[in-house]
């Protein structure tokens, strides 16, 4: 079965403009050397790629998780292990990736993050939410709009990359400054000494709401 | 780049969100359209011989374009790659529609934006965060700051009863 590389590619390489849900370093023990290996996993939706190295261009392989187990593997030598099994086909079992995090921290960050990934959880959810948004909009005598296209492939399909970052960075400056009058009334609500850090969290916020 | 087969091949097994024997038509110069099986499960569109159980072939549906080119044809681009097109053909209008939507609306990434809107315009709206009653409002991909959250909390999650 050909997987088109392209269009997993295309997911990996979003993380020029898009954070990914969870990356860093685990050890990843292999099947044929069968030693734990230092990789660097990003996770993206629902799948989980794994690279030599933090700065590679291309991944050196990718997970599915999608109807996966996560669990920790608590009876391993190597601390804060734990395993994600893959189903197989027609019920059998698939493979059973050993990973082991770092540290504590490290590794309840990831069980976390790899705990709910499943796409149709999510679809699941976004039904439910669409329709109170629209009842809402309904009630109060508002049109629904509909969430924002992907700014970031329009832009790339029309200009050069250069001309495209410069695009979005432009866009990106102009709608924080559109949302800096309300941060500031926000954040003076807020009064204390923590108001600065809480305005530099709405910077943040306003930041993330536009990607 | 690796991956495992088996996976892949399990998720073509999955119950599909639409399916059905389209035109296809490959972007390389010169290629013709084929009878296929099309298969959307998850993110993923799969694509079989109309009388084979393997697919043929699969294409991840995020960072890409589903545009509509004919009333009953569409293609699909991917960001990596945005002057190749995947080129299907469908029985008529409403069909290909109802494939456009479904394609488009597949991709996690629309979808978590997607979430991320309505529930801060639902927020806005009321004044109350709509994912507290599923009890995943700390979940760190919903997220406006993107920011994991401690460990063991969002585990024990009550959208377990979804399942």
């Amino acid at each position: 079965m050909k997987l088109h590389r392209k269009s997993v590619l295309s997911l990996f390489h979003g993380h020029r403009t898009q954070a990914p849900d969870q990356e860093g370093i685990l050890l990843k023990k292999g099947t044929r050397n069968t030693t734990y290996q230092r990789r660097w996993f990003v996770l993206r939706g629902n799948l989980l790629f794994y690279l030599e190295h933090k700065a590679d261009h291309t991944p050196l392989g990718l997970i599915l998780l999608e109807n996966c187990q996560v669990e920790p593997h608590l009876k391993a030598a190597e601390p804060y292990a734990f395993t994600i099994q893959t189903p197989g086909v027609e019920g059998t079992r698939g493979r059973t990736y050993k990973l082991a995090a770092e540290n504590q921290e490290e590794l309840e960050a990831w069980l976390c993050a790899l705990a709910r990934v499943s796409w149709r959880r999510l679809a699941a959810l976004l039904p439910a939410l669409e329709a109170q948004y629209q009842e809402l909009c309904q009630a109060a005598g508002q049109e629904p709009s509909s969430p924002p296209e992907d700014s970031g492939f329009l832009a790339a399909l029309a200009a050069p990359s250069h001309f495209q970052e410069l695009h979005e960075r432009i866009g990106k400056e102009i709608r924080v400054l559109r949302a800096v009058p309300r941060g500031l009334q926000e954040a003076s609500d807020n009064a204390g000494s923590s108001s600065q850090t809480k305005l530099e969290q709405k910077f943040d916020q306003c930041l993330l709401m536009t990607d | 780049m690796r991956y495992n087969e088996k996976e892949l091949r399990a998720l073509s097994r999955q119950p599909a969100e639409m399916a059905a024997e389209l035109g296809m038509r490959g972007p390389k110069k010169g290629s013709v359209v084929k009878r296929r099986l099309v298969k959307l499960v998850v993110n993923f569109l799969f694509y079989f011989r109309t009388d084979e159980a393997e697919p043929l072939g699969a294409l991840l549906l995020e960072r890409c374009r589903v545009s509509q080119e004919e009333p009953s044809a569409f293609s699909i681009s991917f960001l990596e790659d945005p002057e190749r097109k995947y080129h299907f053909e469908c029985c008529g209008q409403e069909q290909c529609q109802a494939w456009v939507e479904a394609l488009r609306r597949a991709s996690y990434e629309y979808m978590r934006k997607s979430l991320i809107f309505y529930r801060n315009e639902i927020q806005k709206m009321t004044g109350k965060d709509p994912l507290e009653q599923f009890g995943i409002s700390e979940e760190a991909r919903f997220q406006l700051t993107g920011t994991p959250v401690d460990g063991w909390s969002c585990i024990g999650s009550r959208l377990d009863a979804l399942d």
